[in-house]
């Protein structure tokens, strides 16, 4: 939002703004095309017509990071592949978010003790804002991963500024 | 053929290298210690002349091993000395196997290059390089295979010391 962003008081007209905006942002979350192991698989589930991510708004996998708001890092990290995350979210533009999905990108998993070259958590590489507990979880976990993420953006303030705790 | 009839076999045309084999045997009964041997029957091989010996396994119309279908290495314990290069051999026309082992040094473990026997033993001792920190002599392309070219460390040795970060990503 450049210069406007979080610039003004609260007040009736800037939070009925805010929260068109964030109802622009939530509803039309692009996911980047982007699977590193056996949770890319579920999240292919949650793109199929069953689970059906389209219900929210995200189905629309974008095949490059310029297009995607949205990384759902699904799988293995493996220190090979850290370093081009990093690049694919810095290319991603803002407003962006992650998904850490599975026990592997949350704190590196099953390999936690000897696996030598696996990342032991995606947030040590990019922020995350989503944790999906799970190994692999289940398309519903996924979906419900999502919908908190909704829920942040939701809360999130544009171009008020945000509520101060004193 | 049978794992006896192939290392008769290995006997009569004189294999280079060839050191005895290894047969799986079940438990003493009376022995608590003996806990027996499970596993497949195996070869041992002299390491510096593995290549010759698969190439009389390829060659020889009896035995025909036309695959090479795994390279690899144990490190067996942290106190052994020695470690093992374990290759196994199959054959379509006869449909047979066999496991070889070499007993390596883990202090200068080296090995001549298996690759101009066999193509497909070159990615796999690419892998067993990197992992195993053993040197194939001779092999046509010594770069890593999995790990990162800057990689330090052979992660498989049962002596590896974890590192404490990698390009600033912290491993601990």
């Amino acid at each position: 939002m450049g210069v406007l962003e979080r610039q003004f008081e609260e007040n009736v007209l800037t939070t009925k703004v805010d929260w068109l905006l964030n109802w622009c942002r939530l509803s039309s979350i692009w996911p980047m095309t982007f699977g590193l192991a056996c949770c890319a698989i579920e999240m292919m589930a949650v793109g199929c017509a069953h689970h059906d991510i389209d219900r929210f708004g995200a189905g629309a996998f974008r095949a490059s990071p310029r297009q995607a708001d949205l990384m759902i890092v699904a799988g293995t990290v493996n220190f090979k592949m850290a370093e081009r995350i990093k690049r694919l979210f810095d290319q991603m533009p803002s407003p962006k978010y992650v998904i850490a999905m599975g026990a592997c990108a949350t704190g590196g998993g099953p390999y936690y003790k000897y696996g030598y070259t696996v990342v032991k958590g995606v947030d040590r590489v990019v922020p995350v804002d989503v944790y999906v507990a799970g190994c692999p979880p289940r398309p519903e976990a996924l979906l419900e991963g999502l919908m908190k993420l909704q829920e942040k953006i939701q809360r999130s303030s544009v171009i008020r500024r945000p509520a101060r705790t004193a | 053929m049978d794992f006896r009839g192939i290392h008769d076999r290995l006997l009569a045309v004189a294999a280079p290298g060839l050191l005895g084999h290894d047969l799986p045997r079940p438990s003493n009964p009376a022995d608590k210690k003996d806990k027996g041997r499970a596993g497949d029957p195996f070869v041992w091989v002299e390491p510096a002349l593995l290549p010759a010996f698969l190439e009389v396994c390829r060659d020889d119309p009896r035995l025909a091993f036309e695959i090479l279908v795994d390279l690899s290495a144990v490190d067996p314990s942290k106190d052994d000395p020695n470690m093992w290069v374990v290759v196994q051999l199959l054959s379509l026309s006869f449909r047979h196997r066999l496991a070889v082992k070499c007993t390596l040094p883990k202090a200068s473990a080296a090995l001549p290059t298996s690759t101009p026997v066999y193509r497909a033993a070159q990615w796999h001792e690419r892998e067993c390089a990197e992992m195993f920190g053993i040197t194939f002599s001779g092999h046509p392309d010594p770069r890593n295979i999995l790990l990162p070219e800057d990689w330090v460390g052979t992660p498989l040795r049962k002596d590896y010391v974890f590192p404490d970060e990698y390009h600033g990503i912290s491993c601990k």
